[in-house]
């Protein structure tokens, strides 16, 4: 049962990103703005660095702005500009990596600007970019969004957005196979796991990923096998979850880059319920200087431990 | 003097990571005071455990390991004043993880043993090795390690057809 989404609050959003981008970079507030331009396929967008006020009113934002943009501003991204700030649109979920990043010293908030997006959601990865927008086809966080207006933006334009309401894939997902036998899940992920190619676009396109050197890169001592064979696969899946555990912003671009089609951000999902039950800690839109794992209680859980 | 040593047709392989301060020094206090325990479990000695690191258990079950012990001080005990109260969050989440990838959970023990308790040094190594006895071989991470990306199967009905008409 597929129920359409009002889509109508894109080409007022649109508006709005463009006259702000321009005001900004005709008055030299900020060097270079991130954001979407329209891409080659009809319908699509594509990520886009601009820096004169004249290319601010080809800005779009469709249901096709899938990407998260604040990976660019990562340490990964050298090729970015640092001079002066920078402003990025967002839309709430890109919003809570970037206050992870500002939470992990990785950025400063005085060096952005940034531009908020009322999303009503935006289309799965397999859906085609020209596509309607409808609960069948909307990507799967955008079923669990509770933010549609991202909060703590320096601007955010005045649309109401209603977001799209669907029941949680993940939330189903994550029941089937909680409801499954210990070997039963070993086999799912086993078979999920197989297929990985070790392109390792997952941790590219992660804004959490900005390691100068990745430990499963290191080769003395080699934790993690670099060959795409099933035992190096999932002692890379597991050590990309656990690593981002308490981190992930929950933006999904792993899951929507993997040309496999593994389903990453189950794992990630999973991860962040636990540390919600355990700890009750959620990412949010507010900078934390201490992640979940990164501190502790003295009356933590230890259960567990004899 | 020393008891009879039972025969078992399963030896387990149990790594132990143990930090150098408190379980340790436990274990060596279990030797000096001539406690007999088995002699599957092989010691790693960390500063703490709050250097071990999730992917040193990974890395122990794919070189054959039955079993993972991860042990260090008491809470409050720590050398380093918080090493293991980080080390206990993070192996909550990381047994989270582990038991939703599918691995048997009860391969894995954590423990405080301090200096002192070479008593329970022994208590938890017989009891994780007892345990992993009865569980037999760690074949999942094993069989793992055995496979190549593709199926292995070179008689497809797919591959025939093309081999046929070369």
């Amino acid at each position: 049962m597929s129920n359409h989404i009002d889509t109508s609050a894109y080409s007022a959003v649109t508006a709005a990103i463009r006259s702000e981008a321009a005001r900004l970079l005709a008055g030299g507030e900020v060097s270079a703005v991130i954001g979407y331009l329209p891409a080659r396929r009809k319908g699509s967008a594509q990520p886009a660095i601009i820096t004169s006020a004249d290319q601010a009113a080809e800005l779009i934002f469709s249901p096709a702005c899938v990407n998260n943009l604040a990976v660019y501003l990562t340490k990964a991204k050298k090729e970015v500009p640092k001079s002066g700030r920078i402003a990025i649109t967002a839309k709430s979920c890109d919003m809570r990596a970037l206050a992870g990043l500002i939470g992990e010293s990785q950025l400063q908030r005085s060096d952005i600007h940034i531009i908020g997006l009322p999303c009503p959601g935006v289309l799965s990865s397999v859906a085609d970019p020209s596509a309607l927008l409808t609960t069948d086809t909307v990507a799967s966080k955008c079923l669990e969004c509770e933010f549609n207006l991202p909060q703590g933006a320096d601007f955010t334009p005045a649309v109401n957005v209603t977001p799209p309401r669907g029941p949680s894939r993940y939330a189903a997902e994550i029941a089937r196979l909680e409801a499954m036998t210990p070997a039963e899940r070993w086999s799912f992920w086993k078979e999920q796991f197989s297929k990985c190619i070790r392109c390792y676009a997952c941790r590219q396109v992660c804004p959490f990923c900005y390691c100068e050197q990745c430990v499963c890169d290191r080769n003395r001592p080699q934790m993690v096998e670099t060959t795409p064979r099933p035992a190096g696969n999932l002692a890379w899946h597991i050590i990309r979850a656990i690593h981002l555990s308490g981190r992930c912003a929950g933006c999904a671009e792993c899951e929507r880059v993997c040309p496999m089609d593994i389903p990453l951000n189950l794992l990630n999902r999973k991860m962040a319920r636990e540390l919600k039950e355990l700890y009750d800690y959620e990412a949010g839109f507010e900078p934390q200087e201490k992640g979940p794992l990164n501190s502790y209680l003295e009356k933590d859980d230890q259960s567990f431990i004899k | 003097m020393h008891p009879e040593k039972a025969k078992h047709d399963f030896e387990p392989k149990i790594i132990a990571f143990v930090c150098t301060w408190c379980t340790y020094a436990g274990a060596d206090l279990a030797g000096t005071s001539r406690m007999q325990y088995p002699a599957n479990v092989r010691v790693l000695k960390f500063p703490c455990t709050g250097r071990i690191d999730p992917a040193f258990i990974l890395k122990a079950f794919q070189q054959g390991a039955d079993g993972v012990l991860i042990s260090g001080c008491h809470p409050g005990d720590c050398h380093y004043i918080s090493g293991n109260f980080h080390a206990r969050r993070r192996f909550a989440a990381f047994r989270k993880l582990l038991e939703f990838i599918g691995v048997d959970l009860s391969r894995i023990q954590f423990s405080w043993v301090s200096a002192a308790e070479g008593g329970k040094w022994v208590e938890v190594v017989t009891d994780l090795t007892e345990r992993v006895r009865s569980l037999g071989p760690m074949q999942e991470f094993r069989e793992l390690a055995l496979e190549e990306q593709w199926s292995g199967a070179i008689n497809t009905p797919e591959l025939q057809e093309i081999y046929d008409q070369i």
